[in-house]
Protein backbone atom coordinates (compact mmCIF):
# COMPACT_ATOMS: atom_id res chain seq x y z
CA UNK A 1 0.00 0.00 0.00
CA UNK A 2 2.65 2.74 -0.79
CA UNK A 3 0.07 4.35 -2.83
CA UNK A 4 -1.23 5.75 0.50
CA UNK A 5 2.40 7.88 0.56
CA UNK A 6 1.85 8.50 -3.01
CA UNK A 7 -1.38 9.97 -2.56
CA UNK A 8 -0.31 12.16 0.08
CA UNK A 9 2.54 13.49 -1.64
CA UNK A 10 0.34 13.81 -4.81
CA UNK A 11 -2.41 15.73 -3.31
CA UNK A 12 0.56 18.34 -1.47
CA UNK A 13 1.16 19.11 -4.64
CA UNK A 14 -1.94 19.37 -6.22
CA UNK A 15 -2.87 21.99 -3.15
CA UNK A 16 0.46 23.99 -3.40
CA UNK A 17 -0.65 23.97 -7.34
CA UNK A 18 -4.13 25.43 -6.74
CA UNK A 19 -3.01 28.33 -4.66
CA UNK A 20 -0.72 29.28 -6.82
CA UNK A 21 -3.03 29.23 -9.31
CA UNK A 22 -5.74 30.46 -7.41
CA UNK A 23 -8.21 27.88 -7.48
CA UNK A 24 -11.03 27.57 -5.88
CA UNK A 25 -11.68 24.09 -6.25
CA UNK A 26 -9.90 20.97 -8.53
CA UNK A 27 -11.89 19.41 -10.33
CA UNK A 28 -9.21 16.91 -12.44
CA UNK A 29 -5.56 15.88 -11.79
CA UNK A 30 -3.82 14.05 -14.42
CA UNK A 31 -0.56 11.74 -13.78
CA UNK A 32 1.69 9.61 -15.50
CA UNK A 33 2.19 6.64 -13.28
CA UNK A 34 5.64 5.05 -14.47
CA UNK A 35 4.91 0.62 -14.47
CA UNK A 36 8.35 0.29 -12.28
CA UNK A 37 6.50 1.97 -9.55
CA UNK A 38 4.17 -1.13 -8.88
CA UNK A 39 1.57 1.37 -8.49
CA UNK A 40 -2.47 -0.37 -8.46
CA UNK A 41 -4.88 2.57 -10.32
CA UNK A 42 -7.88 1.60 -8.10
CA UNK A 43 -5.88 1.32 -4.83
CA UNK A 44 -4.35 5.28 -6.01
CA UNK A 45 -7.87 6.34 -6.62
CA UNK A 46 -8.93 5.34 -2.85
CA UNK A 47 -6.05 6.60 -1.10
CA UNK A 48 -6.17 10.36 -3.20
CA UNK A 49 -10.20 10.08 -2.59
CA UNK A 50 -8.80 9.94 1.11
CA UNK A 51 -5.97 11.92 1.01
CA UNK A 52 -8.34 15.03 -0.72
CA UNK A 53 -10.96 14.85 1.72
CA UNK A 54 -11.87 17.98 3.15
CA UNK A 55 -9.74 19.89 0.47
CA UNK A 56 -9.74 21.87 -2.19
CA UNK A 57 -9.46 18.77 -4.52
CA UNK A 58 -12.11 16.90 -2.89
CA UNK A 59 -14.02 14.86 -5.15
CA UNK A 60 -11.77 16.00 -8.08
CA UNK A 61 -11.45 12.99 -11.03
CA UNK A 62 -7.85 11.41 -10.71
CA UNK A 63 -6.82 10.34 -14.32
CA UNK A 64 -4.05 7.53 -14.47
CA UNK A 65 -1.55 7.12 -17.97
CA UNK A 66 0.52 4.02 -17.46
CA UNK A 67 3.98 5.11 -19.06
CA UNK A 68 6.40 2.03 -19.98
CA UNK A 69 9.87 1.38 -18.87
CA UNK A 70 12.49 2.46 -21.38
CA UNK A 71 16.01 1.58 -20.61
CA UNK A 72 19.51 2.41 -21.24
CA UNK A 73 22.22 -0.32 -20.61
CA UNK A 74 25.18 0.52 -19.10
CA UNK A 75 27.11 -1.98 -20.23
CA UNK A 76 26.70 -1.19 -24.25
CA UNK A 77 24.85 2.10 -23.85
CA UNK A 78 22.05 0.58 -26.05
CA UNK A 79 18.46 2.20 -25.58
CA UNK A 80 15.44 -0.47 -25.71
CA UNK A 81 11.70 -1.14 -23.90
CA UNK A 82 12.45 -3.00 -21.09
CA UNK A 83 9.57 -5.34 -19.63
CA UNK A 84 8.63 -5.43 -15.45
CA UNK A 85 9.96 -8.96 -15.48
CA UNK A 86 12.95 -8.47 -18.00
CA UNK A 87 15.41 -6.18 -18.31
CA UNK A 88 17.76 -7.73 -20.60
CA UNK A 89 19.27 -5.86 -23.42
CA UNK A 90 18.43 -7.19 -26.76
CA UNK A 91 21.75 -5.82 -27.89
CA UNK A 92 24.15 -7.50 -25.54
CA UNK A 93 22.18 -9.56 -23.23
CA UNK A 94 23.20 -8.67 -20.37
CA UNK A 95 20.66 -6.92 -17.32
CA UNK A 96 22.11 -4.03 -16.50
CA UNK A 97 19.57 -0.98 -17.16
CA UNK A 98 19.46 2.55 -16.31
CA UNK A 99 15.84 3.31 -16.38
CA UNK A 100 14.99 6.04 -18.23
CA UNK A 101 11.31 6.35 -18.53
CA UNK A 102 8.61 4.34 -16.45
CA UNK A 103 10.28 4.88 -13.30
CA UNK A 104 8.51 8.19 -11.92
CA UNK A 105 5.22 9.63 -11.21
CA UNK A 106 4.81 12.64 -12.30
CA UNK A 107 1.61 15.18 -11.96
CA UNK A 108 1.09 16.36 -15.51
CA UNK A 109 -2.23 18.69 -15.22
CA UNK A 110 -4.96 19.64 -12.81
CA UNK A 111 -8.09 21.19 -13.96
CA UNK A 112 -9.77 23.86 -11.97
CA UNK A 113 -11.99 26.85 -11.62
CA UNK A 114 -10.44 30.18 -10.15
CA UNK A 115 -11.73 32.29 -7.76
CA UNK A 116 -12.91 34.63 -10.41
CA UNK A 117 -14.78 32.61 -12.53
CA UNK A 118 -15.98 31.31 -8.73
CA UNK A 119 -16.84 34.82 -7.84
CA UNK A 120 -18.20 35.23 -11.00
CA UNK A 121 -20.80 32.80 -10.75
CA UNK A 122 -21.55 34.07 -6.94
CA UNK A 123 -22.22 37.32 -8.32
CA UNK A 124 -24.41 36.20 -11.25
CA UNK A 125 -26.09 33.83 -8.63
CA UNK A 126 -26.80 36.58 -5.75
CA UNK A 127 -28.27 38.44 -8.71
CA UNK A 128 -30.35 36.37 -9.49
CA UNK A 129 -31.03 35.42 -5.42
CA UNK A 130 -32.19 39.41 -5.67
CA UNK A 131 -34.29 39.52 -8.19
CA UNK B 1 -12.33 26.24 -16.31
CA UNK B 2 -9.21 26.15 -15.67
CA UNK B 3 -6.20 24.09 -16.81
CA UNK B 4 -3.05 24.42 -15.39
CA UNK B 5 -0.63 22.18 -17.27
CA UNK B 6 2.93 20.93 -15.37
CA UNK B 7 5.55 18.59 -15.18
CA UNK B 8 6.70 17.75 -11.88
CA UNK B 9 7.63 13.94 -10.28
CA UNK B 10 5.05 13.38 -7.16
CA UNK B 11 8.11 11.73 -5.66
CA UNK B 12 10.06 15.20 -6.09
CA UNK B 13 9.84 15.55 -2.04
CA UNK B 14 11.03 12.68 -1.07
CA UNK B 15 13.97 12.58 -3.35
CA UNK B 16 14.97 15.78 -2.07
CA UNK B 17 15.24 14.95 1.44
CA UNK B 18 16.77 11.87 -0.03
CA UNK B 19 19.46 14.10 -1.28
CA UNK B 20 20.08 15.71 2.43
CA UNK B 21 20.27 12.40 3.65
CA UNK B 22 23.17 11.67 1.23
CA UNK B 23 24.40 14.68 2.11
CA UNK B 24 25.19 14.79 5.63
CA UNK B 25 26.09 10.62 5.17
CA UNK B 26 29.35 11.67 2.45
CA UNK B 27 30.08 14.71 4.75
CA UNK B 28 30.57 12.09 7.38
CA UNK B 29 32.41 9.98 4.98
CA UNK B 30 29.36 7.26 6.64
CA UNK B 31 28.41 4.46 3.87
CA UNK B 32 24.43 4.24 4.03
CA UNK B 33 23.10 0.86 2.99
CA UNK B 34 19.17 0.05 2.83
CA UNK B 35 18.43 -3.20 3.81
CA UNK B 36 15.27 -4.28 1.90
CA UNK B 37 13.82 -7.63 2.08
CA UNK B 38 10.52 -9.44 2.91
CA UNK B 39 9.61 -10.22 6.79
CA UNK B 40 11.78 -12.70 8.67
CA UNK B 41 14.80 -13.22 5.81
CA UNK B 42 16.99 -12.04 9.24
CA UNK B 43 17.66 -8.84 8.52
CA UNK B 44 18.42 -8.19 12.00
CA UNK B 45 20.26 -11.41 12.91
CA UNK B 46 22.75 -10.20 9.75
CA UNK B 47 23.36 -7.43 10.97
CA UNK B 48 23.85 -8.57 14.51
CA UNK B 49 26.44 -10.86 12.96
CA UNK B 50 28.20 -8.37 10.54
CA UNK B 51 28.79 -5.37 13.07
CA UNK B 52 31.37 -7.08 15.10
CA UNK B 53 32.92 -8.60 11.96
CA UNK B 54 33.06 -5.39 10.37
CA UNK B 55 35.03 -4.05 13.08
CA UNK B 56 34.17 -0.63 12.24
CA UNK B 57 31.53 2.49 14.59
CA UNK B 58 28.38 1.75 12.78
CA UNK B 59 24.61 2.89 13.64
CA UNK B 60 21.49 1.25 12.90
CA UNK B 61 17.86 2.17 11.68
CA UNK B 62 14.96 0.16 12.40
CA UNK B 63 11.70 0.50 10.37
CA UNK B 64 9.09 -1.85 11.95
CA UNK B 65 5.30 -0.77 12.16
CA UNK B 66 5.56 -1.36 15.72
CA UNK B 67 7.56 -2.51 18.79
CA UNK B 68 11.28 -1.49 19.47
CA UNK B 69 12.29 -5.60 19.44
CA UNK B 70 14.86 -5.31 16.48
CA UNK B 71 15.89 -2.22 18.23
CA UNK B 72 16.57 -4.18 21.29
CA UNK B 73 18.06 -6.70 19.69
CA UNK B 74 21.02 -4.79 18.58
CA UNK B 75 21.58 -1.99 21.30
CA UNK B 76 23.44 -4.76 23.14
CA UNK B 77 26.13 -4.60 21.07
CA UNK B 78 26.71 -0.87 22.14
CA UNK B 79 25.55 -0.04 18.05
CA UNK B 80 24.10 3.29 18.08
CA UNK B 81 20.57 2.14 16.96
CA UNK B 82 17.41 3.86 16.01
CA UNK B 83 13.69 2.38 16.04
CA UNK B 84 11.60 4.50 13.74
CA UNK B 85 7.83 2.88 14.09
CA UNK B 86 5.76 3.44 10.72
CA UNK B 87 2.73 2.54 12.54
CA UNK B 88 0.78 2.16 9.44
CA UNK B 89 3.54 2.63 6.88
CA UNK B 90 4.93 -0.43 4.99
CA UNK B 91 8.34 1.22 4.14
CA UNK B 92 10.70 4.14 5.48
CA UNK B 93 10.93 7.26 4.00
CA UNK B 94 13.63 10.08 3.32
CA UNK B 95 11.35 12.50 6.10
CA UNK B 96 11.99 9.55 8.63
CA UNK B 97 15.15 8.90 7.89
CA UNK B 98 15.89 12.43 8.14
CA UNK B 99 14.36 12.41 11.67
CA UNK B 100 16.19 9.42 12.50
CA UNK B 101 19.59 10.64 11.03
CA UNK B 102 19.06 13.84 13.83
CA UNK B 103 18.77 11.35 16.60
CA UNK B 104 22.14 10.24 15.47
CA UNK B 105 25.67 11.56 16.34
CA UNK B 106 27.57 10.34 12.85
CA UNK B 107 31.02 11.72 13.85
CA UNK B 108 33.44 8.95 13.61
CA UNK B 109 30.20 6.65 12.31
CA UNK B 110 31.64 4.54 9.30
CA UNK B 111 28.81 2.80 8.13
CA UNK B 112 24.72 3.41 8.61
CA UNK B 113 22.37 0.17 8.01
CA UNK B 114 19.02 1.17 7.64
CA UNK B 115 16.54 -1.71 8.49
CA UNK B 116 13.84 -1.35 6.09
CA UNK B 117 10.31 -2.37 7.24
CA UNK B 118 10.06 -6.21 6.12
CA UNK B 119 7.90 -5.93 2.59
CA UNK B 120 9.45 -6.98 -0.73
CA UNK B 121 7.48 -3.99 -2.66
CA UNK B 122 6.69 -0.69 -1.41
CA UNK B 123 10.74 -0.09 0.08
CA UNK B 124 12.39 -0.05 -3.44
CA UNK B 125 10.40 2.79 -4.76
CA UNK B 126 11.46 5.14 -2.15
CA UNK B 127 15.42 6.46 -1.97
CA UNK B 128 16.01 7.12 1.38
CA UNK B 129 19.28 9.15 0.55
CA UNK B 130 21.45 5.63 0.83
CA UNK B 131 24.22 4.86 -1.52
CA UNK B 132 23.46 1.15 -1.44
CA UNK B 133 20.70 -0.70 -2.07
CA UNK B 134 20.85 -4.23 -0.63
CA UNK B 135 18.15 -6.98 -1.15
CA UNK B 136 18.06 -9.82 0.68
CA UNK B 137 16.89 -13.20 0.03
CA UNK B 138 16.27 -16.39 2.77
CA UNK B 139 15.73 -19.68 1.16
CA UNK B 140 12.91 -20.44 3.50
CA UNK B 141 11.09 -17.89 1.34
CA UNK B 142 11.60 -19.84 -1.91
CA UNK B 143 13.81 -19.85 -5.11
CA UNK B 144 10.84 -18.54 -7.35
CA UNK B 145 11.04 -14.50 -5.19
CA UNK B 146 12.83 -13.02 -7.58
CA UNK B 147 10.76 -14.29 -10.27
CA UNK B 148 7.42 -12.80 -8.45
CA UNK B 149 9.12 -9.73 -6.90
CA UNK B 150 11.00 -8.46 -9.99
CA UNK B 151 11.28 -4.74 -9.21
CA UNK B 152 13.03 -5.22 -6.00
CA UNK B 153 15.49 -7.34 -7.14
CA UNK B 154 16.34 -5.00 -10.68
CA UNK B 155 16.85 -2.24 -8.28
CA UNK B 156 19.34 -3.94 -5.63
CA UNK B 157 23.12 -2.89 -5.48
CA UNK B 158 23.75 -6.46 -4.04
CA UNK B 159 22.03 -9.55 -3.35
CA UNK B 160 22.41 -11.56 -0.36
CA UNK B 161 20.75 -14.81 -0.42
CA UNK B 162 20.84 -16.12 3.60
CA UNK B 163 19.84 -18.95 5.56
CA UNK B 164 21.78 -20.94 2.82
CA UNK B 165 22.21 -23.57 5.15
CA UNK B 166 18.82 -24.78 4.51
CA UNK B 167 18.77 -24.69 1.21
CA UNK B 168 19.51 -28.89 1.41
CA UNK B 169 16.57 -29.13 3.71
CA UNK B 170 13.93 -27.23 1.40
CA UNK B 171 15.24 -28.01 -1.84
CA UNK B 172 15.98 -24.29 -3.23
CA UNK B 173 17.92 -24.20 -6.40
CA UNK B 174 20.50 -21.27 -6.28
CA UNK B 175 20.41 -22.04 -10.23
CA UNK B 176 16.92 -20.99 -10.45
CA UNK B 177 17.57 -17.77 -8.36
CA UNK B 178 20.77 -16.68 -10.85
CA UNK B 179 18.65 -17.61 -14.07
CA UNK B 180 15.52 -15.53 -12.85
CA UNK B 181 18.44 -12.09 -12.16
CA UNK B 182 19.89 -12.84 -15.03
CA UNK B 183 16.93 -10.66 -16.71
CA UNK B 184 16.81 -8.46 -14.26
CA UNK B 185 20.35 -7.48 -12.80
CA UNK B 186 23.72 -8.69 -13.86
CA UNK B 187 25.60 -5.80 -12.43
CA UNK B 188 24.74 -6.76 -8.41
CA UNK B 189 26.76 -9.60 -7.22
CA UNK B 190 25.09 -12.47 -5.65
CA UNK B 191 26.36 -13.50 -2.58
CA UNK B 192 25.27 -16.70 -0.81
CA UNK B 193 25.81 -16.91 3.40
CA UNK B 194 24.18 -17.69 6.65
CA UNK B 195 24.41 -15.61 9.40
CA UNK B 196 23.79 -17.97 11.81
CA UNK B 197 26.72 -20.30 10.83
CA UNK B 198 28.95 -17.15 9.33
CA UNK B 199 29.29 -19.12 6.39
CA UNK B 200 29.45 -16.33 3.23
CA UNK B 201 29.84 -13.42 6.02
CA UNK B 202 33.57 -13.03 5.35
CA UNK B 203 33.11 -12.03 1.59
CA UNK B 204 29.64 -9.30 2.70
CA UNK B 205 32.22 -8.12 4.89
CA UNK B 206 34.70 -7.39 2.56
CA UNK B 207 32.29 -6.22 -0.19
CA UNK B 208 30.50 -3.45 2.69
CA UNK B 209 34.65 -2.41 3.62
CA UNK B 210 35.42 -2.44 -0.33
CA UNK B 211 32.93 -0.04 -1.14
CA UNK B 212 33.15 2.37 1.68
CA UNK B 213 36.98 2.96 1.29
CA UNK B 214 35.88 3.79 -2.98
CA UNK B 215 34.15 6.59 -2.01
CA UNK B 216 36.49 7.71 0.84
CA UNK B 217 38.73 7.43 -1.70
CA UNK B 218 36.97 9.38 -4.47
CA UNK B 219 36.10 12.16 -1.91
CA UNK B 220 39.50 13.15 -1.51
Amino acid sequence: MHEASIAESLIEQVLDLARLHRLQEVTRVHVEVGVQRLVVPEALELAFQAASEETLAAGARLDLTEVAIRARCQACGNEYDAEIDDYTCPSCGRAQAELIAGDDIVLVSLEGNREDEHDHRQDRSQRVGGE
Amino acid sequence: MTTVKIVRSVLEANDAVAAVNRKLLDEHHTLGVNLMSAPGSGKTTLLQETIPRLGHPCAVMVGDLQTTRDADRLRVDSVETVQINTGRGCHLSSTQVADGLAAIDLAGIDFLFIENVGNMVCPASHDLGEHFRCVILSVPEGDDKVAKYPTIFQAADIILVNKIDLAGILDFSMQRVLDDLAQLNTAAPVLTLSARTGQGLDEWVQWLRQKRSKRAAAAL
